[in-house]
């Protein structure tokens, strides 16, 4: 059971990145930087500060000429970490003993820029910020910011209805959800969709209630975004539940299986995802 | 196996003790020689000694990351093979383990309880929290079944009774506040991952008084063994005795596992395994079932951070994957020479 909820509930906590501690300004912009976010790892890159980085966590898998190493982002290994000497290490407050962890980085004389989730753009847009002023690229930063900025903009001016849809997001096929206070939540709703998980907001103080089957088939939702599409959900899986086939977004065939990994990153890779949801909801009245 | 007729005081034997001890110094030295930074052998020595040793970062790193590691290491294997030795004796059941009376889900309900209300700084409350938990389960436990339990099998069932109420108010709190789960996901894993001094101060000083005093009662916990009234006749009070072992283990095992989360099977299989070596029951021998459950432990640690170094493997993992197999053989074993 904890594997389930380990994955839904850790992995974008852990892959999101923004919303830090500022750090004092350094000197010489740090040039062996260790990732330990795959956010950030994106970040890193494209603000173009990826020769700076000599190894990322192991599922730092973007972009692909990132150093993978076998770092443990969950589980951080302080000593591992220093046999690299790094001048910087990215460390994610989700991680185990973060802390901990942290205070003995610092012992050991290692700066640590410390990241917890960001709850929207402006938390993701925040970590963008301060990583380029860290590693000395700060105008490449603000160009970023810039540019995710118009992107966003124009996806949810392409796609953004006028009249509300319902959406349901699945997490996992026990019907996990998140509600609008989330920060894949809030995306749904600039396209000003009206996510059915909100009625079970008050259930779970994090935004990732579990919601009834009833409930769901009652809410008739008309589009269904499947974040388990990556474990085998499907149009064919959903249908086949009880009461699900005569649900609008099934008999519209508006089931969408939602990438991996682009959801959960907040780091440049979002604009692919406002403009994943822009397209997803091209044509639905 | 050697029968013997002589006192209960000669059957145990010192020297296996000593030899013990050694074996723990080893392994511990090993312990603090290997990981991911290469540390020359004899720096580490000299540096131990206070010589002119290891510098700077290579300094830190022994001092105060893998030496505090595997003193806790060694403190938590010490309390839970003790404990488990102590808990088999009191029920008279080889299957008791320092969990049985509701300590691991109490001290899971704190560890819960701090992660979902602590907002920020987490772990400097866990370890009060569980510490708590598991304390206040046990007394639960006790207090349920009566009178200091004249029947050690009701207790037993109301700290059965106690750890599943204290599982179901744990999920409940999770299911409510969903960014609980990995980190206490991670805790009932058991970590020594990053140990500090400050840890390893306080809980040595509880683990290492109740191992003190469950030494010192070693001699009377093999009247246990025999019924109430053969106890009687022996001139102990069972359920004093009972009272003082119960109250010695679980505040071990608390410490234990709030320094460090829940870690299996080491106080089933250490105990057995001594027992099951030294052919020997009697409960002389905690001080080396507690030296023995030390090594156990730094040694599980070794593996879990340089197995698949750099990443860690959970500690509970090796301890049971290595445990079992071992402590089945000696189960095969022991059987082969009753034979």
């Amino acid at each position: 059971m904890f594997k389930k909820y380990f994955v839904f509930i850790a992995l974008p906590t852990m892959a999101i990145s923004a919303g830090l501690a500022p750090l004092a300004h350094a000197t010489v912009a740090p040039h062996k930087i260790i990732s330990l976010s795959p956010s950030a790892t994106e970040d890193l890159f494209a603000i173009g500060a990826g020769t700076q980085v000599i190894a990322v966590d192991q599922l730092s898998n973007f972009p692909s000429s990132a150093p993978a190493s076998k770092l443990d982002a969950f589980s951080p290994n302080v000593e591992a970490i220093a046999a690299y000497k790094p001048d910087l290490v990215i460390l994610n407050s989700g991680a185990t003993k973060a802390e901990s962890v942290r205070s003995a980085l610092k012992k050991l004389r290692i700066k640590v820029y410390f990241e917890t989730a960001p709850l929207d753009m402006t938390g993701a847009y925040k970590e963008i910020t301060e990583l380029g002023s860290l590693t000395g690229k700060g105008p490449q930063a603000q160009t970023l910011i810039r540019s995710m900025k118009s992107a966003v903009k124009k996806a949810i001016e392409t796609g953004r209805k006028k009249s509300p849809i319902s959406i349901y997001h699945e997490l996992d096929d026990t019907l996990y959800s998140v509600t609008s206070e989330t920060f894949i939540g809030r995306v749904y709703r600039d396209f000003n969709l009206v996510n059915v998980a909100d009625a079970a907001a008050k259930a779970d103080s994090y935004g990732y209630p579990q919601l009834t089957p009833e409930y769901v088939v009652q809410s008739n939702p008309s589009i269904i975004y499947l974040s388990d599409a990556q474990y085998g959900t499907n149009l064919a899986s959903v249908t086949a539940r009880p009461g699900w086939s005569s649900l609008k977004a099934v008999t519209s065939n508006h089931v969408v299986a939602l990438p991996e990994d682009i959801p959960s990153r907040w780091g440049p890779r979002l604009v692919d995802f406002y403009q994943f949801v822009s397209k997803s909801i091209a044509g639905i009245n | 196996m050697k029968k013997t007729s002589a006192g209960i005081g000669q059957i145990w034997n010192w020297k296996i003790t000593a030899s013990c001890a050694l074996i723990l110094l080893a392994i511990g030295t090993l312990a603090i020689s290997l990981g991911p930074i290469h540390l020359g052998f004899f720096d580490i020595l000299k540096t131990l000694i206070g010589a002119h040793g290891l510098e700077g970062q290579d300094r830190t790193v022994l001092l105060d990351l893998r030496l505090p590691r595997a003193l806790l290491a060694a403190l938590v294997g010490a309390a839970l093979a003790t404990s488990g030795a102590v808990y088999q004796t009191v029920f008279r059941n080889p299957l008791a383990d320092p969990y049985l009376l509701g300590a691991a889900s109490g001290a899971g309900l704190g560890a819960t309880i701090a992660i979902t209300n602590s907002g920020g700084n987490i772990y400097g409350w866990l370890p009060i929290f569980s510490f708590v938990g598991a304390t206040l389960a046990v007394m639960t436990s006790f207090f349920i079944s009566g009178r200091f339990f004249a029947e050690p099998n009701t207790l037993l069932l109301s700290g059965i009774a106690v750890g599943s109420f204290a599982t179901a108010v744990q999920t409940y709190l999770q299911q409510r506040h969903s960014n609980a789960l990995r980190p206490v996901y991670n805790w009932i894993l058991g970590e020594l991952t990053v140990a500090n001094w400050s840890i390893v101060s306080w809980s040595s000083i509880y683990i290492l008084s109740s191992i003190l005093v469950l030494v010192t009662v070693s001699k009377k916990l093999d009247g246990l063994l025999l019924s109430d009234e053969e106890s009687f006749s022996l001139g102990i009070d069972p359920n004093r005795l009972r009272m003082i072992a119960v109250a010695a283990a679980t505040l071990a095992t608390a410490t234990a596992v709030s320094a460090s989360g829940l870690i299996g099977f080491v106080g089933i299989v250490v105990p057995h395994l001594v027992r099951g070596v030294t052919h020997r029951v009697t409960n002389r021998s905690l001080a080396t079932i507690a030296l023995v459950g030390a090594s156990f432990l730094v040694l599980a640690d070794l593996g879990a951070r340089t197995i698949l170094s750099p990443a860690e493997l959970p500690i509970g993992v090796i301890t049971a994957f290595v445990g079992a197999p071992f402590f089945l053989f000696v189960l095969r074993t022991r059987r082969v020479s009753h034979q």
